[in-house]
C-alpha cells in the first residue's frame, strides 16, 4: 500500500515539475529546432571546430603561464605589437608606431585611433596603462616578466610610454607574447574581494581581439564568436575548441570530417592520417627544444670536467634518436639557439655520435665505471623511448645509466634543487629572442628550475650574456651570442638533442593558415577560412 | 530505524574529518610546489613566494588545515588553482555528470546482472551458465581504457551509430537545468531533441563502465541464488505446487538479494569513483577527468573537494544500502 502510494507520489511530483520546466530546444527558439543534430560541425562552413586534448585552466592573460591556454586568449585580446606571419620578428599591432630612447630604457608607444573592446569601450593610452599595472598588480607569472616595468605613462590619449628599471633589448618582443594581451579596464567592474577581477576573467574574455568567448562548457567545448566591435572581422563566425582527451578519437572523428584540426594525435598514429584524402599534414620546424640537462656543478663528481660532459654528448646516436622517437618529425640542433630565430648559427658545432672519441675522453678524463642517473617524468610521451635510447646509447661508451622516472611535479622539484645527474628536459620560448635560450640556460644567476637547470656556471659566460643582454644593438648582439655559443657548446652542460617538429593535421577546407614558430598552437583565426 | 540514521549521519563528520586530514597530510607530503605550477615554468624565487603567499602555502600546514576546515563548515572548499574559481562551484558543474553517468551504469549492471545469474543459476552447468561465466569473467578482467577504444571504434568508427564523445550534441541546448542530469532534465521539459542526444552520448560510456560490475553481481547472484535453491523452504515451495517466475522471485530472489544488497552498495560506490578511467577515454564532462587534470596540476583544493564529495557519497550509499536490509528482511526491523 504505501509502495503504491510513493509511486503515485512520485508521479505527480513528476508531472507537476515536468510542467514547471521550460523546454529549451523548442522550436520557437531562435536557434532552431536543433533536429538535425549529426554531430558534423566540421562540415559547415560557418563553424571552425579544433580537438585540443584537454579543458583549460584560467583565461586571465595577467595570471596564465599555460600556452595552452593562449589559443582561446590570444585571438580574444591584441596586444601594442604582434608577430609578424611566420617570423619571430615584430610587426605593429595597437600600436601604429614606437621609439626607444637612447639608453634603452623609455620605450614610447603610438596607438592606432578606433581598437575598441567587445563592449565598446575604447582602447587608448589609459587602457594599455591600466591593463599592464593589473598584470604588475597580480604578481603572477607574467608580473615577472614584466617586473623589468618601473613606470607607465599616458602621454596623450593615444601615446603610452614604459621606463624601464633597466635596459632590456626583448622587451618589444615579450609585448606580442600572450601576457602583453589588453585587458578592458572595466574588468575591475567584476572585482571581488580584491582580486582585480581574476576570478571573472578565469572564465571569460574582455579583448579587443577579433573574437570573443561565448560559451564554455566545462571539459566539453569552449565557443568563440565574433567580437562586433573589432577592428578586423573574421570570415569564420563561430569557433569550437572541442576537447577529445583520446588521440584516435580525435583521428577517427578527423576522418569522418566532424573536426577541422586535430592536435591531440600521437607522433605513432600520424603516418595513418597521411592516408586520408581530405587532410593535409602541415609539418614545419617548432622552437620547442628536446634536451638533457646534464649536471655540472651539483651532480655526480665526474660531471664538473666538461671532457666527461662533451664524451656524453659523443656518446648519442642522434640521427636514430630523431627515427625512433619521433619517426623523423624532428630536426637535429646546431647550437642552442633553434633554427628560426635569430641568433642561430648555421655553422655551429654540433656533436655526432663517436663512440670511440667519447672512450676516450673519458679515460682522458680519468672517468671510470661511471653511474649516472636520469631523471624525467610522463610529462611528454615520448620520454619513455628517449630515456631508453640514451640509456642504450651511453653504455656503449661504458657509461651506466640508472632511469629515474618520478611525477612530473616531483621532477621539477627536484629539477630546482638540483637533485638529478641527467635530466631531459624541453624548453620553448615566450618571445622571439635568443635570450630566451642563452641568458636562461647559461647565465648562473638564473640557476635551477628559472633556466639554468645544468647548474653550468661560467664568469666568462655570464659576462658576455649579460652584455649581450643590454645592448640595443641586434648585430652586436647577435655577434655576442655567437661567440657565446662557442663557448658553451665546447663546454657541453646540455646534449641537445633536436628540434621537434609542429606536426598539425588539419583538414582541406581549411584556408590560410599561418604557423608562427613564436605562437605554437595558436590560430589567426582572423585570417582563416573554411571553404 | 530513525536512530540508526541518526547515528549513521553523526558518523559521517567523522569520516570526512578523517578523510580530509589524511589527504591533506598526503598532498603535502608528496614533493611538488603547486606554486611553481601556477607561476610558470621559469619562475624565479621571488614570484614564487609571492604565489604561495597568495595560496596561503607559506603558512604552517596545521594553520592550512585549520583554515581548509573553517572554510569546509561553511561550505567553502576553496579555490581552484587551476581554474582560479571555488572549487564547489567547479564541482557542482562536474558531479551531475558523474552521478548520471553512475546511475545509468549501474541501472544496466542490476538489470542485465540479476536476471543473468539467475539464469545462471538455474541452468547450472549448462551452455547458459558456462556462457554468463566467460562474459563476466571478461567482463571482470577487461581493462576499461581497452574496452572503451574498442566500443568507441566499433560504434562510432565503423558502424556511426553513436558519438565518441561529449555530452550532447554542441548544437543542441542542454535541457534546462533543474537536477543537472541531462536525461531526467530533458524529460521533465518534455525536450526531445535533447534527451535523444543525450541518450546517444551517454550509452557507450554507460555500458562500458557498468561491465565490471555488471560482472560481479552476476556472480554473486548466481551464488547466493545457488545457496537458496537448495534451501528446505524453497523444495516445499515447490512441492507446494508454485513455479515459475513467482517461484523463482518470491522465494529465490528475494532471500537472494541480502547478500546481493552488500554488493550493489559498494558497486556503486566504485562505479562513481571508476568513472575517471571512462569519463578520459569517452571525453565525458565528469569529476573524474577534473580530478586527474587538477592531480596533474597539483591542485590540491581540487583534489581535496573531490575527495570530500566522494567520501560523504560513499557514506551515504551505504547508509541506503543499510536502510534496504529493512526492507528486504523485516526480520531485521524487530
Amino acid at each position: 500500500m504505501m509502495k503504491k502510494s510513493m509511486l503515485v507520489l512520485f508521479s505527480i511530483l513528476f508531472f507537476v515539475l515536468a510542467g514547471c520546466v521550460q523546454n529549451s530546444n523548442a522550436p520557437s527558439d531562435d536557434k532552431g529546432d536543433g533536429t538535425e543534430t549529426a554531430d558534423g560541425q566540421g562540415g559547415e562552413k560557418e563553424i571552425l571546430t579544433v580537438a585540443m586534448t584537454a579543458d583549460q585552466g584560467t583565461l586571465d592573460p595577467a595570471v596564465t603561464m599555460d600556452n595552452s591556454a593562449w589559443k582561446i586568449t590570444y585571438p580574444a585580446y591584441e596586444r601594442l605589437v604582434e608577430y609578424d606571419g611566420e617570423s619571430t620578428e615584430v610587426k605593429p599591432g595597437v600600436a601604429k608606431d614606437w621609439n626607444v630612447s637612447d639608453d634603452g630604457k623609455k620605450w614610447t608607444f603610438t596607438l592606432n585611433e578606433g581598437h575598441k573592446f567587445s563592449d565598446g569601450t575604447e582602447l587608448n593610452a589609459e587602457a594599455v596603462k591600466a591593463s599592464f599595472e593589473r598584470t604588475l598588480a597580480i604578481e603572477n607569472g607574467p608580473a615577472e616578466v614584466y617586473s623589468v616595468i618601473s613606470e607607465i605613462n599616458v602621454e596623450s590619449d593615444y601615446v603610452v610610454s614604459f621606463e624601464l628599471g633597466e635596459n632590456f633589448p626583448p622587451f618589444l618582443s615579450t609585448l606580442a607574447a600572450n601576457y602583453g594581451g589588453i585587458v578592458n579596464p572595466k574588468v575591475l567592474e567584476h572585482e571581488k574581494d580584491g582580486d582585480l577581477g581574476q576570478n571573472y576573467l578565469a572564465t571569460n574574455t574582455m579583448g579587443s581581439g577579433s573574437y570573443e568567448l561565448t560559451e564554455w562548457k566545462q571539459g566539453e567545448y569552449i565557443k568563440l564568436s565574433i567580437n562586433k566591435e573589432a577592428k578586423v572581422q573574421p570570415s569564420i563566425p563561430e569557433v569550437y575548441f572541442r576537447i577529445v582527451a583520446d588521440g584516435a578519437t580525435q583521428r577517427m572523428q578527423l576522418e569522418k570530417g566532424e573536426i577541422d584540426i586535430a592536435e591531440g594525435i600521437p607522433t605513432e598514429q600520424i603516418e595513418s592520417v597521411k592516408s586520408m584524402e581530405q587532410v593535409e599534414l602541415l609539418q614545419k620546424p617548432s622552437l620547442l627544444v628536446d634536451y638533457v640537462y646534464v649536471n655540472s656543478s651539483k651532480g655526480n663528481e665526474a660531471l664538473k670536467n666538461p671532457k666527461v660532459r662533451q664524451a656524453l654528448s659523443y656518446g648519442i646516436d642522434y640521427e636514430s634518436m630523431i627515427n625512433v622517437v619521433h619517426q623523423g618529425y624532428a630536426t637535429p640542433m646546431r647550437g642552442p639557439v633553434p633554427d628560426g630565430l635569430w641568433g642561430h648559427n648555421p655553422a655551429s658545432f654540433q656533436y655526432e655520435l663517436d663512440i670511440n672519441k667519447a672512450k676516450s675522453l673519458l679515460e682522458e678524463a680519468g672517468a671510470k665505471d661511471l653511474t649516472l642517473t636520469l631523471l624525467y617524468s610522463d610529462n611528454k610521451t615520448w620520454w619513455e623511448t628517449e630515456a631508453l635510447t640514451i640509456q642504450a646509447n651511453l653504455k656503449e661508451i661504458g657509461v651506466d645509466v640508472k632511469l629515474n622516472k618520478v611525477a612530473y611535479a616531483t621532477s621539477r622539484e627536484m629539477m630546482e634543487k638540483g637533485e638529478f645527474d641527467l635530466s631531459l628536459g624541453v624548453w620553448s620560448p615566450d618571445f622571439g629572442d635568443p635570450y630566451m635560450f642563452m641568458n636562461y640556460w647559461y647565465d648562473s644567476e638564473n640557476l635551477g628550475l628559472a633556466g639554468n637547470r645544468a647548474f653550468y656556471q661560467n664568469e666568462e659566460v655570464d659576462k658576455l650574456l649579460r652584455q649581450a643582454a643590454t645592448s640595443n644593438d641586434q648585430e652586436e648582439r647577435e655577434a655576442l651570442y655567437y661567440e657565446i655559443q662557442d663557448i658553451v657548446i665546447e663546454e657541453a652542460p646540455y646534449i641537445l638533442l633536436f628540434q621537434k617538429d609542429f606536426v598539425l593535421p588539419v583538414s582541406h577546407s581549411v584556408k590560410g593558415f599561418v604557423y608562427n614558430p613564436m605562437l605554437e598552437g595558436i590560430y589567426n583565426l582572423a585570417e582563416m577560412t573554411k571553404q | 530505524m530513525t536512530k540508526m540514521i541518526f547515528k549513521r549521519l553523526l558518523l559521517l563528520v567523522f569520516v570526512v574529518f578523517g578523510v580530509t586530514l589524511i589527504t591533506f597530510i598526503l598532498s603535502n607530503i608528496i614533493p611538488g610546489d603547486p606554486a611553481s605550477m601556477m607561476a610558470g615554468q621559469r619562475a624565479n624565487q621571488e614570484t614564487l613566494e609571492q604565489v604561495r603567499e597568495q595560496l596561503g602555502l607559506d603558512q604552517p600546514i596545521l594553520t592550512q588545515y585549520a583554515n581548509y576546515m573553517q572554510g569546509l563548515l561553511t561550505g567553502d572548499l576553496g579555490t581552484s588553482i587551476r581554474t582560479q574559481k571555488p572549487v564547489l562551484d567547479d564541482l557542482i558543474i562536474f558531479f551531475p555528470a558523474t552521478l548520471e553517468l553512475a546511475i545509468l551504469a549501474f541501472f544496466i549492471a542490476i538489470i542485465i546482472g540479476i536476471p543473468l545469474g539467475i539464469l545462471a543459476a538455474v541452468k547450472k552447468n549448462t551452455f547458459w551458465d558456462h556462457a554468463s561465466r566467460i562474459f563476466t569473467i571478461s567482463g571482470i578482467s577487461t581493462p576499461v581504457f581497452w574496452s572503451g577504444l574498442l566500443v568507441i571504434f566499433i560504434f562510432y568508427g565503423v558502424l556511426g551509430w553513436f558519438p565518441a564523445n561529449g555530452r550532447i550534441e554542441m548544437q543542441v541546448n542542454p535541457p534546462t537545468h533543474v537536477t543537472g542530469l541531462y536525461l531526467l532534465d530533458s524529460l521533465l521539459s518534455g525536450d526531445w531533441v535533447a534527451f535523444q542526444s543525450s541518450l546517444r552520448h551517454i550509452l557507450l560510456p554507460a555500458i562500458v563502465l557498468s561491465f565490471a560490475q555488471l560482472a560481479i553481481i552476476t556472480r554473486q547472484v548466481r551464488a547466493s541464488m545457488l545457496e537458496v535453491l537448495e534451501k528446505e523452504y524453497f523444495r516445499t515451495a515447490i512441492a507446494n505446487g508454485i513455479n515459475g517466475p513467482y517461484l523463482l522471485i518470491k522465494y529465490g530472489l528475494r532471500n537472494a538479494l541480502i547478500p546481493t544488497i552488500t554488493v550493489i552498495g559498494v558497486s556503486f560506490g566504485a562505479l562513481l569513483g571508476g568513472a575517471v578511467v571512462t569519463e578520459t577515454v569517452f571525453g565525458w564532462p565528469g569529476m573524474g577527468k577534473y580530478v586527474v587534470d587538477s592531480i596533474a596540476y597539483l591542485d590540491f583544493p581540487a583534489m581535496m573537494g573531490f575527495t570530500v564529495f566522494i567520501s560523504i557519497g560513499y557514506v551515504l550509499i551505504n547508509l541506503i544500502v543499510d536502510l534496504s536490509y529493512y526492507v528486504l528482511n523485516p526480520q531485521i526491523k524487530e
